[in-house]
């Protein structure tokens, strides 16, 4: 086990007295509660953490923080391996088993380093250009070898075991960032009386001041104010939660990671996304230091100077000896006095002539070497770097170092701000974009808005607490926050233009995208931003360009010779960090990926061989076991028992609506393509309703219980649209007619027995009712008694045989079903399911789902006389437009399949015999069965109404089978045209 | 997510709701035979690039009928009232 | 399921549904309050309790009576050129639920502010879980009953069961 060589003997909020243990690409390496892997592995000493993207260039930790383009790391394994992880923001846990990834067979070897060598060919879209020859096929087969050598990390493909949550939130004030500018706003809304939810991605509250002595000014205030909100009941703080989105509403998507330490089994969601609806939003999210760009900038070795800083501050790790700090600006020099009382040899290469001079001052007393005017132009170094080449008033000269800090600016960290489009502007005085124009619910506080010290930050987040608490009607009064000077100067910065140079400038790390490529993109016509971003692909890894926008920016527009407010910048969109899909998903996997839906007999079906099936939410039996091998042998044996003795239904799952009132029959008659105000009291009516457009909606059944109230129903899948539509006339078209409608579908157990033997079989169960053909016609209604319960017998029929569809109370259902199949069991009744049901109704030509698919009208499926001569019902004006009415529409036809042994298929294309089969044919199948009838396939279909003579033949094509079967055309039904079985 | 506030329910989820398309047009009255007037209701709209006046249904909820204002360039949401009430 | 932090147990819901034509609101108010010896709900979301009955207001035009368990419905006779009422008495269950963890629990199932004065005990709110209606009774600080679609029962009790680990 390596020793912590680099770790300071004091000092840091680490927890010394926590040591942990962890694995990283084999080797075990310590470190202590309170580190991130990336403070643990450079502790141990550790630069090498990966390879690049393209060209497998040895890489180092960059950051601390979140915009980590180099150090991505795979944690875990099997279900719960995931890549991609940025060492700098990963928590170091007991344990932990990490490898690194871009690399084979191993870190320090990488044979795909090789590619360097072929840099020409793979510079930015190389793939519209290179490796085009010779022939078409060229590119797909070397695809597959540029496709495995590129990526990052390799994603599991086992289930994932891992638990995750999604919860919903709220606030009245949400703070995004805990640095010194959010925790003075969440103190002060707080104070003002609002609910504050402070979000911090890190582990610890802070932000920078986490950058600064452990034990100093800074910290101090820092435990004063956390404390103060700890011991508030109104201020949620949500640690290690990332604030991955903004959404319309003020809603925010935060996305929490679990504490890595809890080794108890609580169950506990290992990553939690939190919808948080917000009245007002504070984003304080901070500023992201920018890289220079120089030759070979891109050696492990070289860091941001505020990462360096944090490493030796927070973490208490060295990471170098001999150190050069690259600046333009004042807040770099801070770093190299850091590192100089801690024992470094500090050299500053400023960009500017004439830094301030207390800055100098101070680096003399503390013994910092300071070149002015002064840049870094090259590095040496294979996995680690080992001299600079700078360039100063006195030409060019070479310097031993170990490690490179480097600032080229400030960008504040705007992301969040533009998700809903409001774009950026730039601001010449911090050379840099802060946010657009909010609106009045949001506020911006600190580095994100270009203040940069520390005081002004904590001024700046006091008045934007305020400010949001005020949005949501709470200001009782507040007290200043307490005073936090760290001394800095902020002084304008200067902007790093990159010289020439011989080695490879890296722009975007992630994506290996450098200066070079940036001025091929210009020279090929791609200088849009928009373009060279998709071109280069700068931007567009998974730390969505956060280290290298700026200064792609800024390079185009140096070629360009344009500013940069004039080359503009692109829109950044959610997830500001990567978040797992399984959180996005939280429970609403497997058992519950959506709500299920289950009849009161549900539990018999289940308990007596019913196969289910999913329709739509619904469980359904889709046939029973009893009844054959497979569905194919049971839904034509279930269908035989309808047809020759008696079956029983569940049909609990249709759409059922009350329909009250004075107006009701008025009603109905406006909403159906046929009338209802005349249908007399008891009796019962097939309706269809049509859409404004003149095409079939829905099909159901009407039955009218008393002068002023119906009992509708409709298609299971259309009864919510059903509802909603009628609710949408009622409330918007004609407010005045006097009409209630409510969902009744869950109130009824509802049944239906067909068969011959079903009228025998009800007079058995219910001897005190009068089911005789007098008493209860086709289509007539019966209301009784069972048991002490409601029961409505209404004679209807789907299948084509004496049928009567039985309702009673849902808390009823199981038992009338049980003792129906008791009464019938000597008549030989037995249920059958959605299979047989669905056969039993085209074998009879009914039409349903398949056939009205929201393209086919009434006259289309032979319900033209259904309305009759009617008129000012729903759709009954532009169902008569001449295109609707035309001879060559497809209309409904019945086929026989005419070959033996051969099926008709739903969804074949139909055409005529000889045709080329090609193109759309002149009609298509809409749904078959097997006929127990006919003995062969029979099928409903929709087909060129001039092509539709009867007796003509057809040949229906089904290419995904490569089947083609020949049939004939014949009227849509196929058994008892007279309906005799209905009626007898 | 868009939050829309219902008059009576308070402020609510979009998912609890379903459109129901421009509410600008004038819908025929029910024997209206003129087959343009249908024509115009059904199929032409403005389709605008600001205010756009909408109906929303507040389906898990009260399932009232909502007229409501959007911006269709950024969803802000400037009102919203019952049908019933705005159709005068 | 039950512990000290959460319960959850399921019962029979007897719901008689009123509504009111559009122009006839204020009369048929008038009567129902008589008829049923009680100040009704002013707005939606309030609730009334008199007697065995829970009234709430579900909107503008429409309330639930909710009958205490198993006690009779009370005679009502709605005249027809007032309004309409509807028996709603097999399609809905009562969840019950209560528990110290119960916000903890609820905010994994339905998007309500616990503790805004919307959701406070007498109110009801009607929200989605997992995409399906269901109508909150707020009836104490740790607890509350959520009335659901008898066909949804089973769904969304397994919800439940599955996400509150460790208090179950």
């Amino acid at each position: 086990m390596n020793a912590q060589n680099q770790r300071l003997p004091g000092g840091g909020r680490i927890d010394r007295s926590h040591p942990i243990e962890f694995s990283f690409d084999g080797r075990k390496l310590a470190g202590y509660r309170g580190d991130t892997l990336a403070s643990a592995l450079l502790a141990n000493g550790v630069t090498l953490v990966g390879r690049s993207f393209k060209y497998h260039r040895p890489r180092g930790i960059l950051s601390a923080g979140p915009e980590e383009p180099n150090a991505l790391v795979t944690l875990g394994s099997g279900g719960r391996r995931e890549p991609n992880l940025p060492a700098t923001t990963l928590e170091l846990g007991d344990g932990m088993v990490v490898e690194t990834q871009n690399r084979w067979p191993s870190l320090a070897f990488d044979v795909q380093s090789l590619n360097g060598l072929f840099g020409p060919f793979l510079s930015a879209g190389f793939y519209y250009k290179t490796f085009m020859g010779p022939t078409r096929r060229a590119w797909m087969f070397y695809e597959h070898f540029i496709r495995k050598a590129a990526g990052l990390g390799r994603a599991g493909t086992d289930p994932d075991p891992a638990r995750y949550e999604v919860r919903h939130a709220f606030a009245d004030v949400a703070i995004i960032g805990s640095g010194p500018a959010g925790l003075s706003a969440a103190r002060a809304a707080a104070a003002a009386g609002a609910r504050v939810a402070l979000i911090e991605q890190d582990f610890l509250l802070g932000g920078q001041l986490l950058a600064e002595r452990s034990d100093g000014i800074a910290a101090a205030w820092l435990n004063e104010v956390e404390a103060e909100l700890k011991g508030l009941e109104t201020v949620t703080l949500m640690k290690r939660t990332s604030a991955f989105g903004v959404y319309d509403g003020n809603v925010l998507g935060l996305a929490a990671q679990r504490e890595p330490l809890d080794t108890r089994s609580t169950g506990e969601a290992r990553q939690t996304v939190t919808m948080l609806r917000a009245h007002s939003v504070v984003f304080a999210t901070g500023a992201i230091e920018r890289p220079m760009v120089f030759s070979n900038n891109d050696r492990p070795g070289v860091m941001l100077a505020s990462a360096a800083r944090t490493y030796l501050n927070r973490f208490a790790v060295l990471p170098g000896k001999k150190i050069i700090v690259a600046a333009a600006n004042d807040a770099a020099w801070r770093t190299a006095f850091d590192l100089a009382e801690a024992g470094a040899e500090v050299t500053v290469a400023d960009l500017r002539a004439a830094p301030p001079p207390a800055l100098a001052a101070e680096a003399g007393r503390l013994g910092v070497a300071v070149r002015t005017a002064t840049r870094i132009v090259d590095l040496r170094g294979g996995h680690a770097v080992r001299r600079a080449t700078l360039s100063g008033p006195g030409g060019q000269s070479e310097t031993a170092c170990d490690l490179v800090c480097m600032s080229g600016g400030w960008s504040p960290t705007v992301h969040l701000t533009s998700h809903l489009g409001i774009k950026p502007r730039y601001r010449d005085d911090i050379d840099g974009f802060v946010p657009g124009i909010f609106p009045a619910s949001w506020s911006g506080a600190g580095a994100m808005m270009g203040a940069y010290a520390t005081a002004d930050t904590i001024e700046d987040g006091h008045r934007a607490g305020i400010e949001a608490a005020s949005f949501c009607g709470k200001s009782a009064p507040v007290s200043a926050p307490p005073k936090l000077d760290l001394g800095e100067t902020v002084t304008a910065p200067l902007r790093d233009v990159p010289s020439a140079h011989r080695g490879k400038a890296f722009v975007d790390f992630q994506m290996d995208v450098t200066t070079k490529d940036i001025e091929l993109a210009h020279r090929e016509g791609y200088e849009s931003v928009e373009h060279l971003k998709r071109y280069t692909t700068l931007g567009m890894g998974t730390d969505q360009g956060k280290t290298s926008n700026f200064a792609a920016l800024a390079a185009m527009a140096g070629l360009r010779g344009a500013t940069v407010p004039e080359t503009g910048t692109t829109t950044f969109r959610p997830p500001f960090t990567p978040v797992a899909i399984g959180a996005l998903a939280g429970r609403a996997t497997g058992h519950h990926f959506k709500p299920f839906r289950r009849t009161p007999m549900h539990d018999w079906h289940q308990a007596n061989g019913a196969d289910m099936l999913e329709v739509g939410l619904w469980m359904r039996p889709w046939f029973y076991r009893q009844s054959g091998a497979d569905v194919n042998e049971a839904y034509v044996a279930e269908m035989r028992t309808v047809r020759q003795a008696a079956g029983l239904m569940d049909i609990s799952t249709l759409g059922k609506i009350d329909v009250q009132g004075p107006d009701a029959a008025i009603f109905l008659d406006r909403v159906y393509a046929n009338g209802f105000a005349k249908l007399p009291v008891g009796r019962a009516r097939y309706g269809v309703m049509l859409r404004d457009d003149g095409i079939v909606f829905d099909d159901g059944t009407t039955t009218r219980l008393a002068e002023s109230r119906f009992f509708m129903t409709t298609s299971t899948a259309k009864a919510a649209d059903v509802l909603s539509r009628l609710e949408f006339l009622l409330d918007t078209a004609w407010p005045d007619l006097r009409v209630a409608v409510t969902s009744v579908s869950d109130e009824w157990a509802a049944m239906s027995i067909a068969g011959p033997q079903s009228r025998a079989i009800l007079a058995a169960e219910f001897p005190s009712l009068d089911v005789s053909d007098a008493a209860l016609p086709h289509m007539g209604l019966l209301e009784g008694e069972w048991e002490g319960r409601a029961l409505r017998i209404l004679r209807l029929s789907y299948s084509g045989e004496r049928a009567y569809e039985l309702y009673v109370g849902a808390t009823a259902g199981a038992q009338l079903w049980n003792r129906l199949l008791e009464a019938g069991d000597p008549f030989g009744l037995k249920p059958y399911g959605v299979e047989a049901l669905g056969a039993l109704r085209v074998e009879k030509g009914h039409v349903a789902g398949p056939e009205i698919d929201g393209r086919t009208t009434l006259d289309d499926l032979g319900l033209g006389r259904i309305a009759g001569k009617r008129s000012g019902f729903v759709g009954d004006v532009l169902r008569r437009r001449p295109a609707l009415l035309a001879p060559a529409r497809e209309r409904l036809v019945g086929l026989e399949c005419i070959e033996d042994g051969k099926r008709l298929r739903g969804g074949a294309i139909l055409f005529l015999p000889g045709e080329k089969a090609h193109g759309h044919g002149r009609g298509r199948v809409t749904s078959v069965t097997f006929s127990p009838e006919r003995g062969h396939y029979v099928g409903l279909a929709l087909l060129a109404g001039d092509m539709a003579a009867e007796g003509n033949e057809v040949v229906a094509v089904y290419p995904m089978k490569a089947e083609t079967v020949r049939a004939r055309i014949v009227a849509p039904v196929f058994l008892d045209p007279q309906g005799e079985r209905l009626h007898g | 997510m868009l939050r829309i506030e219902c008059p009576c329910c308070g402020p609510r989820d979009h998912d609890e709701f379903r459109y129901g398309g421009d509410a600008s047009v004038t819908r025929p009255a029910h024997d209206d035979p003129d087959p343009e007037a249908w024509y115009a209701y059904v199929y032409v709209r403005k389709n605008p690039a600001g205010l756009h006046r909408e109906f929303w249904q507040h389906v898990i909820g009260c399932r009232q009928w909502l007229v409501v204002e959007r911006d269709t360039r950024n969803h802000v949401i400037s009102s919203v009232a019952f049908a019933r009430t705005s159709q005068a | 399921m039950a512990s000290p932090d959460f319960s959850l147990s399921v019962s029979d819901c007897l719901l008689i549904q009123v509504e009111a034509w559009n122009e006839t609101l204020g009369q048929f108010e008038t009567s129902l309050s008589a008829s049923l010896g009680t100040d009704l709900p002013a707005s939606v979301g309030e609730t009334v309790h008199h007697e065995n009955l829970l009234i709430i207001r579900v909107a503008p035009r429409r309330l639930w009576l909710a009958l205490d368990d198993a006690a009779p419905a009370p005679p009502l006779a709605v005249d027809p050129d007032l309004g309409c009422s509807a028996s709603l008495g097999e399609g809905r269950v009562r969840f019950s639920l209560a528990g110290a963890d119960i916000a903890r629990v609820l905010s994994t199932c339905i998007a309500v502010d616990w503790h805004a004065p919307t959701a406070a005990p007498g109110r009801a709110v009607h929200t989605s879980f997992h995409h399906v209606p269901v109508l909150l009774l707020r009836t104490g600080e740790a607890s509350c009953e959520l009335i659901v679609p008898r066909s949804f029962a089973t769904s969304l009790s397994d919800w439940i069961a599955d996400g509150s680990y460790g208090a179950i």
